[in-house]
């Protein structure tokens, strides 16, 4: 009775001892799965978050609100334009020739991006940072010689300060001639804003009307709300 | 004083191309294109006219060091 009941007890033994090693080794081929897995995943978490961080540090270029008249004389701020993909660019009427080309330019890419009816309309703006000379009305006869949707923007010289110093801007007058005439020394460059109102890229004046146009469209393709 | 509009720019800009031009054919030399220059002078604010000659001494200076391999480091600055 002791042996058999021994024997049958070493026979539950090898069984239970078959099992586990089989368990083990299931469950060491799982783990080393899930462990794969958890790396691949984390992995890819971090990769989000490090995308997370950069759309973040983005933001702090471009954070501010700015509150500055439009070229018909109303009030408008940064959060009118929220929901809408802006290309914006800053410059005085009275610039001798850059201005007008690169706003002859960032024309001829949101003229060329309308005719995509895949892509939403893109809102065009010019912000004077001469806003001694450029008053609304000087902003409405400007504005007119360029795309029908850009909105010139005007304010105090304090509000203009502050809206370009979100972007960076530089800008310096030079001196006065005898007609009180000057020329202002600025930034040129023309800046993509999200609909979030968040910063997305810049372009310099070496870059022509087809490059823009086709970064904006893959700005626009791969976009992720935040 | 009000900013030349789209048409007077263009009027600007044109006179100043065709001085840059005789300009050139010319070796720089001012006496050539004294028409050109008087007509540059008439149809751009003065204020232009000093800085579509700075401009012009700066292209010239960027087109040399292109073609003679230099970076340019130290060349005329050039407001826009
Ligand atoms: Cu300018």
């Amino acid at each position: 009775m002791k042996t058999r009941n021994s024997s049958h007890f070493d026979g539950l033994t090898i069984k239970t001892k078959l099992l586990r090693t089989r368990l083990l080794v299931t469950l060491l081929f799982g783990s080393g799965l899930l462990a794969v897995w958890l790396y691949v995943y984390s992995e890819k978490q971090q990769k989000l978050r490090q995308q997370r961080i950069q759309q973040l540090q983005r933001v702090a270029l471009g954070q501010g609100s700015f509150s500055l008249l439009d070229h018909r004389g109303q009030r408008r701020t940064k959060r009118d334009f929220l929901g809408s993909w802006v290309l914006m660019y800053f410059g005085f009427t009275h610039c001798p020739d850059i201005c007008p080309e690169e706003l002859d330019k960032l024309s001829a890419v949101v003229s060329a991006l309308d005719r995509d009816a895949s892509l939403p309309p893109v809102q065009p703006l010019f912000i004077t940072v001469d806003p001694e000379r450029d008053d609304v009305p000087a902003l409405a006869r400007y504005v007119k010689d360029f795309h029908p949707r850009l909105i010139g923007l005007t304010g105090t010289s304090e509000e203009v300060k502050h809206a370009g110093q979100d972007y960076r801007v530089y800008a310096s007058p030079g001196p006065k001639d005898e007609d009180g005439d000057y020329i202002v020394d600025h930034t040129i460059l023309i800046y993509l804003i999200s609909p979030d109102g968040l910063f997305l890229d810049y372009y310099n004046r070496t870059k022509d009307q087809e490059q823009i146009t086709e970064s904006i469209r893959n700005h626009v393709k791969n976009y992720i709300r935040l | 004083m009000t900013a030349p509009s789209s048409a007077e720019r263009k009027a600007c800009w044109e006179a100043r191309d065709q001085l840059w031009r005789c300009l050139d054919d010319n070796n720089d030399k001012a006496t050539c294109c004294q028409n050109f220059q008087s007509e540059f002078e008439a149809k751009c604010p003065a204020q232009w006219v000093k800085y579509f000659m700075k401009r012009r001494d700066f292209l010239k200076y960027k087109e040399k060091m292109q073609t003679d391999g230099f970076t340019p480091a130290e060349g005329p600055k050039q407001p826009s």
